[in-house]
């Protein structure tokens, strides 16, 4: 992988030695996995699910998010999302919406950087 | 296949080399896949059922799963209840590998009988780690077992051939003793056969297990042991004995129990007091007047009585010294009507009930010993 590459990744808060240490060290697995993400669909729903103030879903999609910057080491996300999983299951849903502020900039950011 | 056997089988221990990934996460299961590829093959799962699913189709190969708690259609919890359901016994260790944190579910997941839970976002070493040494245990522990399993197998081959050879030896010891009043080696077998038809099909056998009808039935072989004590002269002889004689012939039934008082392992064997019971009271009589003990009515054991029965049925139905052989009908009247005998009315209820079966022994037994009769 190119250097460039990972240090623009680290700037917007992935921890990309953490990250390849969780995949052994197995660099391509990276790639793929960062392009899954790029593609995945669940912070949009998300979105929706927040505006049309259901809970249950927004929980189920926070959740899913929180896994998956968790495993890619996008440390910063990683935290927001683990917050807003945890006020969705205290049923608190917009509070978990105006969290959506501060996490949006940091989602499109990294999205730009893969 | 419908439920989880993680059993082996007899002969084989085959070591599963499969891990199961149910996660719905595809990043999840990229990663989980990646630190366990290069030693197992890996089974992906998107949900419980799918999951659940693939674990059934091929258990004896899987060697553990990993389970994530949320997933839509089947969640993890969901999963775990069904795989109970279904039998599994925690042959397969189970790790919930979570982001989870709420107790309540992780607790939940203990009771449903995980093997351990690993956080997520999960640290590799740790999670290869973990996972290798409880596979490592249950391997070792499943070697264990078929080998505990193969030893018991052989164990109880050995003792059903003990059984057997004890078996075969008291037949051929009763009929060396039938063998000298020229009975045929197959009366000892009509007397076991007969006894325990009657024990099993009536209400004679009521509250006896198949082990106890079927001790019994071997001891009935050894009813007339004690006629081993009689001299040829009187065994043998042709016409009526005289009142002398008839006193030294009364005598076979104390001989036969005393005969197996004095053995010290009959003593001590289970089927002791039914043998030494039939040898000594197999010719006492319902009404008081038989031998050698006079006892009268339900004072005569059970088995004594279904012996005595067995006994007189087949002395009618064959030919004796004294005596040429009845028909069935003939002999089944004269056990009814008490010319031959004095039976209780359960053990004369008993026999009609067993007496068309007790026939069909007959038939059967000379088909096959046909050419091998020694009488």
């Amino acid at each position: 992988m190119d250097r460039t590459y990972l240090d623009r990744l680290r700037l917007e808060g992935l921890d990309v030695d953490q990250a390849l240490d969780r995949l052994m060290g197995n660099e391509a697995l990276l790639g793929r996995l960062l392009q899954k993400w790029k593609e995945d669909q669940s912070f949009q729903a998300l979105s929706e699910a927040l505006d049309e103030g259901s809970c249950e879903k927004a929980f189920s999609l926070s959740h899913t998010l929180k896994g998956m910057t968790g495993n890619l080491s996008m440390t910063a996300l990683y935290e927001l999302f683990s917050r807003q999983t945890e006020l969705l299951r205290g049923g608190d849903v917009a509070a978990a919406r105006d969290m959506m502020d501060r996490i949006r900039p940091l989602y499109e950011r990294m999205k730009a950087a893969i | 296949m419908d439920s989880i056997q993680t059993e082996t089988s007899m002969t084989t221990t085959r070591m599963p080399g499969k891990i199961l990934i149910v996660d719905d996460d595809e990043l999840n299961r990229m990663i989980l896949a990646n630190i366990f590829s290069d030693d197992y093959e890996i089974l992906e799962a998107s949900n419980g059922e799918e999951g659940v699913r693939l674990l059934l189709s091929d258990i004896p190969d899987i060697a553990a799963v990993l389970l994530d708690v949320m997933m839509p259609v089947m969640d993890g919890i969901q999963f775990l209840e069904k795989v109970r359901s279904k039998g599994w016994n925690g042959g397969i260790p189970i790790f919930l590998i979570t982001a989870e944190s709420d107790t309540q579910v992780l607790s939940r997941a203990y009771a449903l009988g995980v093997m351990d839970t690993i956080a997520k976002p999960v640290v590799p070493y740790m999670v290869r780690r973990r996972v290798d040494s409880v596979i490592e245990l249950f391997m070792a522990r499943k070697r264990l077992r078929a080998r505990v399993e193969e030893q018991q197998h052989q164990l109880d081959e050995q003792a059903r051939r003990i059984l057997e050879l004890n078996h075969s030896m008291i037949e051929v010891l009763s009929t060396a003793v039938e063998f000298r009043s020229a009975e045929s080696g197959s009366h000892v077998k009509r007397i076991h056969d007969i006894t325990k038809c009657l024990l099993l099909n009536t209400e004679l056998g009521v509250g006896m297990s198949y082990e106890t009808i079927e001790i019994i039935a071997t001891a009935s072989i050894m009813h007339d042991i004690g006629k081993i004590a009689i001299p040829d002269a009187i065994l043998n002889k042709p016409g009526r004995l005289t009142a002398e004689e008839f006193e030294v012939m009364k005598t076979h039934t104390l001989r036969g129990a005393e005969f197996l008082e004095k053995i010290p392992q009959m003593r001590e064997h289970p089927g002791f007091v039914y043998a030494y019971d039939i040898a000594r009271h197999h010719h006492e009589r319902y009404d008081g007047r038989g031998y050698p003990d006079g006892l009268r009515g339900d004072e005569i054991p059970i088995w004594s009585q279904a012996v005595a029965l067995a006994d007189c049925y087949d002395a009618l139905v064959n030919d004796r010294v004294y005596k040429k052989a009845y028909s069935f009908d003939e002999a089944k009247d004269m056990i009814i009507s008490g010319k031959c005998g004095a039976f209780g009315p359960t053990a004369l209820a008993a026999f009609k009930v067993a007496e068309p079966a007790m026939r069909k022994l007959y038939a059967v037994k000379e088909i096959q010993s046909d050419g091998q009769d020694i009488s």
